[in-house]
This record gives C-alpha cells, structure tokens and sequence, in this order.
C-alpha cells in the first residue's frame, strides 16, 4: 500500500489523534487551581440562585394559580375591627336603648399656636356660648402650652367648633354616657360622674361588667310599662299633692323587675341638675330611691303574710272565727279597727276588711317563733341578695328578744316592721305565684332558662291567699282597683308614719299591691305614695283606696295589652268558681 | 452561543424586574384603597351608633305620647275592644225560609260550577267564606240585636269549620 506522502505537512492540521501540542505547555498549577475553585464557586451560587427563584417561582404559582385557600387568613385580617365601645351599653327587655356611649371629644389649645386670640375667643364663644370669654382669652394667650377649653363636647359642637377652622384648637378623644330615654328609668339606670363611673342604678351597681364591655347588658325592665307606670304615678303625686311615689311591677315567675319607678326622680343626663337646691347635710330627694332604699311600715299589706302564715301552718283556716269585737289594751297601747265591725270575723273578713284585730288574734295564735320563720323565709328580714343596684336598705324589726307578743300582734296588721317596698312584693310575688320564692332580678331572665327559687308555701295556700286578694278587690277596701277584665286582686295598706315615736294621723303611706288575673297570676304590682292629702273627688280621704288603688287600675288596663293578657269576662262561671270562697257562698255581704 | 444565552437570561431579569416593581405599585395602590375603605367604615359604624341612641331618644314613650297628644289623639285601647279571638264571634243564624217563597222567589242562583273554597295560599278562609256568601242572594234571616238560637247542625262543634259546614249546607 502505497502511504499516501503530502508535501507540505501541516503540523496543526487536525487529526484524528491528539497531536503533540505546538507550543511548549507551560503549566502553572496554582492559577489553574485559583480559576477552577472560582468556576465552582460561580456554579454554587449559580446553582442556590436557580434554586431559590424555582422556589418562588414555584410559590408563586401556588398562590395565585393553584390554591387561594391559603390567601384566607389574609382576608380575614382585611376586616375592619371598629374597637367596641369603651362601656356596654344598657338595653331593655325588647331592646330599647337605656344608656349607651358616645364619643365625646374635649377641646384645647395650644397657645403658642393661636395667631389672634381675640378673633379666635369670639368665634368660639357663637359656638359655644356658655363659655366665659375672659377666661377664654386669658387662656389663649397664657404661657401654657396645653389648656383645657371645655370637656365633653357633643357632636354638634364638635362639628361646629371644627367648621370654625381655627389654627390651635385641637381635640382629644373621649368619650361620655348618653342616656336616650331621659328620666324614664332614672333609678334603675343611674348615671355616670365626669370619669365615667358609674354613681348610682346599674351603672353603678354592675360597674365592672360594663367596662369590660361584652356585648351590651340586657335588663328585665320593659320601657313602655316603665311609661306607663311613671305617668300614672306622676298623675297620683300631682292629684294629691304628695311627697313621692314609689312603683314597682314585678313577673311572679321568674321575680324579674318589669318597671322600677320612684318619685321624684331626675334626668341621668343632666344629674348634676338634681344635686342642686339640696339643703347641705339632707338627703337629696330625687336621687333616693324609694322602692329599694326606702324602709317604710307598709301597714295592712301586711296582712298578706299574716294571714298566708295562719293559713299555711295550719294554725288558721277558711273557716275559722277570731274575735274582732273589742280593742285590745296592752300596757299603753290600743289595737283597734278602722271601721270596725265589732264582732267574730272569719278569716275571709278579716282580710276583705282589714281588721287589725283579726290579724293580730291571728298572729297571737300561730305564735312569734312561727312569724318570725316565715317572714325570713319570704326574705322580708333581711336585704336581697346580689340584687344588681347597691342602694338597699335593711329591713328594720326588733330584733331578739325585743320582738315581744306587742310585736307579733303589731307586725301581724304591718306596723313595727319596715321595709322596703322591693323586699315586700318579691314576697307577695311568692304568694300568689303557687308557692315559690324567686329572688328579685334585674337582668333579663331567658326564656328557656329556669329561675333559681325555692318553695316557702304550699299550693293550697296559695290558692287560698288569691281567692282572699281577689275578695279584697270585689268586696272590700279596693274596689276602685278592679279594672275590668283582668280579674285583680289585691291588698291595700295606709300606714302613718312614725315620726320621732309617734305616730302622726296626717301623714300617710298609702299603698296597694295587686296581682292579676287572679286566676292564674302573671305580674305583681306594687304602688306607694308618701304623704298623700285628700282632695274633694276622694272626699277628703287619702287611704289607699282611694289614692293609688284607681290609679293601679288605670295602670292595669293599660299595661295588660302590652303584656299580652287578653281580658276576660269576670262574671263567667269559669272565674268566679275558681275563685269563689266556699265559707261566704251564697251570703250576703256587707259593705266594707 | 453563550452571548445569545446571556442576553436571553439578561431580558428575563429586566422583565422581571419590570413586572416586579408594576406588581409593587398596583399591591400599594390597593393598600392604599384598603385603608381609605376602612376609615370609612369606621366613621360610618360610629355614625351609626349615634343614630341609634338618636332614634331610641326620638322614639321615647314621653315624645311619642306628646306626639300623638298634639297630632292624633289616640287614646288607650278600651278592655270592651279587646276581644279574646276569632273562635268567640257567634255563628251565623241559619235561615229558615218561609214555605210559599219557595214557589214564587226567583230561582236561588245556582252556585258556579267548580267554585270551590280557593285554599289558595295568600288568601284566607274567612274572606273566602266572605266572598262566597257575597255571591249568594239568598233571604238571610237578618242578625238581630237580640242573640238567635243558633240551629247548629248536630254534628259540628262551634268554631270556623261549623261555620264552613254551614255555608255548604246552604248550597
């Protein structure tokens, strides 16, 4: 085979093997080594780089493309959280707003900033006119760098002194309790000081669960029945020209307080107005509230628990006779009867009659001990318990062995014992109810959920006890109480207070307490009015007959529809037989 | 090719860059709307809470009451107008037709063929009753003040379905 010989060998021609290299290979190890740890380290990074913005992208993708689900929480935080308000408000049991909070910021200066203080000091004073101008002026142009102007505005002024545009005024948060419905509730509710605390009422009662501000308080109070007892009782103060009133209507079976009315009363927006006119060392009328802190002897309503007591214990009966006919002398004390009928009464005369001899023979025969155990079982002899307004006043009663037999026999017709008309109808309430004590409450009672209580007397007394309240109304001393339809019963009591140790004959503590419809009682009403006088339309008479039972009746007729009780015909058979007292069927009789 | 590879790579990274910072202004512009928005709902809620103490002080039963005393007297609702429910209003007397009108009256009016008590929701029974009653010109004993004693049918009890009997009857 002939190789194939070219003449001009080119050494660099490409060949197939490696050819031996043209120039002399100078190795220079070191920078050789430097350059490949700086390729790997560029491919390191490199390679995180590539790595990191996979895992983005890749998240990315995710987010967007895939799954939103994830983005949820995100939303969620997009919310507006407006911040609660810094104390719940207070409603009703329907939801009617009683206080509620308002921002009310506080405007001041800053001096250093204010251009012309003249100009600015009359701008202000067409916003806010009760402001003394010289004192404005003066601190406009004061030294200080920080003053006070006025506190609490309201949101008109707030807006107005805004609108003025004058450099220097500023605001700060704050804020105030408002109270839409005015004086309508202004016991039960109270009202706050400048701190925002809470002074009297719920407000200051239930102080520390307002400011933690969990949704907004809800009381048992029912605004419309709340008017309507207001009004009337306003009516009864200005007919007979009184001192004051008191009210209270109470639900029998849950104890929850429907409307809580004293009079006077004042306005909880404005309460700095009642403190004024108030003679240095007395107590300040308006404020007192007479239906929890008032410790009155209610008299003849009393005779409720008297006789509910005989009648319970079995020391008494329907039938039974006492003897009525003579005043009774101990020591320098006459029991006597207004009115009296001077013979042996039954105990259903006694009490349609309101014969004090009666009740006091009756309390003599039960005895002091037994008295004494079921007025504490009724909660008569002590302050309730966890009730939501601080202002209680305990009952007053002699205590151990000053409670003597001229105690059991006063105490039986409502005269050597005081309490307070709140303590007195959630033992009425008890009464007429079937038997079961329920505390006195002013939140709203659930209606799925059952109120504590505990039972203080039997079923058959209790049907006893309404049967003898309803003679009262149809009978006897309240007639004028019976508002057609609703079946009321009732006891009336005129007590005369006692005045450094006597008793005064003109002035009076006339009262009526009522439930209905008797055949199966639903609310409790307590009406009070301290010192009523007489007026020609009653004759000259301020008893409660004629003072506050038409007034409670007026109440009744009223607030029933509210309540959802429909009237009824009270000469049907099925009314009168349910409460028909067997013992004076078929007699006659006789005008009270 | 490698200059063709950077350049490629290059591009990408100013896109991205682009798309980034137009991605940034677009989030801001919307934060910025966010919170404008809820600024807004704040003012709004707060407003809203002194509107409601202002209703509640506009709707007090003391203004109310001044209200209707000077505008519509209105007085409270008498216990005589308030009557139980719609089982107590009294039956309808049934007529008794006297025995020669039958001859010479004009024919009673044939009740329409498949007029049937609608039970139509929407409309009652009681105006269905109504409507039925009004298109039959019949000589119905006229209620009189005194009370009628009722002839009711033995069967049926009181109440609207002796009432619906009743009027069937009486085709």
């Amino acid at each position: 085979m002939l190789s194939i010989q070219r003449p001009d060998e080119n050494p660099c021609r490409p060949r197939h093997f490696k050819p031996p290299p043209c120039a002399p290979i100078v190795t220079d190890t070191e920078a050789s080594a430097r350059i490949e740890t700086c390729r790997t380290r560029m491919l390191v990074a490199g390679v995180l780089f590539i790595a990191i913005f996979a895992i983005v992208g890749i998240r990315l993708a995710q987010i967007t493309l895939i799954s939103g689900a994830a983005a949820e929480p995100h939303i969620a935080r997009a919310k507006p959280a407006l911040p609660p308000p810094e104390r719940s408000d207070i409603v009703d049991r329907n939801g009617a707003l009683l206080a509620t909070t308002l921002d009310s910021p506080n405007l001041y200066a800053d001096p250093r900033q204010i251009i012309d203080a003249k100009a600015a000091t009359k701008a202000l004073l067409t916003v806010l006119p009760e402001l003394d101008a010289n004192k404005v002026y003066a601190d406009l142009t004061s030294d200080k760098k920080f003053v006070y102007l006025k506190q609490r505005l309201t949101p008109q002024q707030h807006y107005d002194v805004n609108r003025l545009g004058i450099p220097g005024l500023m605001f700060e948060q704050g804020w105030r309790r408002y109270y839409p419905f005015g004086s309508l509730a202004a016991h039960v509710v109270g009202y706050t000081d400048s701190d925002n605390k809470g002074r009297v009422g719920v407000e200051h009662g239930e102080n520390a669960l307002l400011d933690e501000h969990q949704g907004s308080l809800q009381l048992s109070l029912d605004a419309r029945v709340q008017f309507v007892l207001r009004d009337e009782l306003s009516k009864v103060v200005d007919q007979f020209n009184a001192k004051g009133a008191a009210g209270i209507i109470m639900d029998v079976h849950t104890g929850e307080v429907i409307a809580m009315v004293s009079l006077p009363d004042f306005d909880p927006n404005h309460p700095g107005a009642a403190n004024e006119n108030v003679p240095p060392g007395q107590v300040n009328q308006a404020i007192f509230n007479k239906v929890t802190l008032g410790d009155y002897e209610l008299g003849s309503v009393f005779k409720i628990f008297n006789t509910a007591m005989a009648l319970d214990s079995g020391t008494a009966t329907m039938t039974s006779q006492f003897d009525a006919r003579n005043d009774i002398h101990i020591g320098r004390f006459t029991i006597s009867d207004y009115h009296g009928k001077h013979r042996m009464l039954s105990v259903p005369e006694i009490f349609m009659y309101s014969s004090n001899l009666g009740s006091a023979r009756m309390a003599v025969a039960a005895g002091t001990w037994r008295q004494q155990d079921f007025l504490a079982r009724l909660g008569i002899l002590e302050k309730p318990n966890g009730f939501q307004l601080d202002e209680i006043a305990n009952p007053h009663y002699p205590h151990g062995k000053a409670w003597s037999e001229i105690s059991t026999m006063t105490i039986a017709y409502g005269h050597g014992i005081a309490v307070s008309p709140l303590e007195c109808v959630t033992g009425v309430a008890a009464i007429v109810n079937g038997g079961i004590w329920h505390p006195a409450t002013l939140l709203k009672v659930p209606a799925d959920v059952q109120p504590p209580g505990q039972r203080v007397i039997s079923p058959k007394t209790s049907e006893e006890m309404r049967k003898l309240m309803r003679l009262v109304v149809e009978f006897g001393t309240a007639k004028f109480a019976a508002a057609p339809g609703y079946v009321v019963g009732g006891k009336t009591g005129t007590a005369e207070k006692n005045k450094h140790g006597h008793y005064e004959e003109t002035t009076l503590v006339s009262t009526f307490i009522g439930a209905f419809p008797m055949t199966d009682p639903r609310y409790v009403i307590l009406a009070l009015v301290d010192e009523p006088h007489g007026d020609k339309q009653t004759h000259g008479y301020a008893t409660a007959g004629w003072t506050v039972a038409p007034a409670t009746s007026r109440i009744i007729s009223r607030i029933a529809p509210l309540l959802g009780i429909a009237p009824v015909d009270e000469s049907s058979p099925a009314v009168t037989q349910a409460l028909q007292v067997d013992s004076l069927a078929g007699k006659r009789i006789e005008d009270y | 090719m490698s200059r063709v590879g950077a350049i490629f790579w290059l591009g990408m990274a100013m896109t991205a860059c682009v798309v980034m910072f137009m991605i940034n202004y677009a989030v801001q512009s919307l934060q910025g709307d966010l919170d404008k928005v809820r600024k807004q709902t704040v003012a709004e809620q707060l407003e809203i809470r002194v509107l409601h103490a202002e209703w509640s002080y506009l709707t007090q039963p003391e203004r109310l009451a001044a209200l209707n005393k000077q505008f519509l007297s209105l007085t409270p609702v008498a216990t005589k107008q308030l009557q139980g429910n719609i089982a107590e209003i009294p039956m309808r007397p049934i007529a008794e037709p006297p025995a020669e009108a039958i001859a010479s009256a004009a024919p009673a009016p044939a009740p329409a063929a498949g007029l049937e008590l609608p039970a139509a929701a929407g409309q009652s029974r009681l105006d269905a009753l109504f409507a039925q009653a009004s298109g039959q010109a019949q000589p119905v004993a006229t209620l009189r003040a005194t009370p009628v004693a009722l002839t009711a049918p033995a069967s049926q009890g009181p109440g609207i379905d002796a009432l619906f009997a009743q009027v069937a009857s009486e085709r």
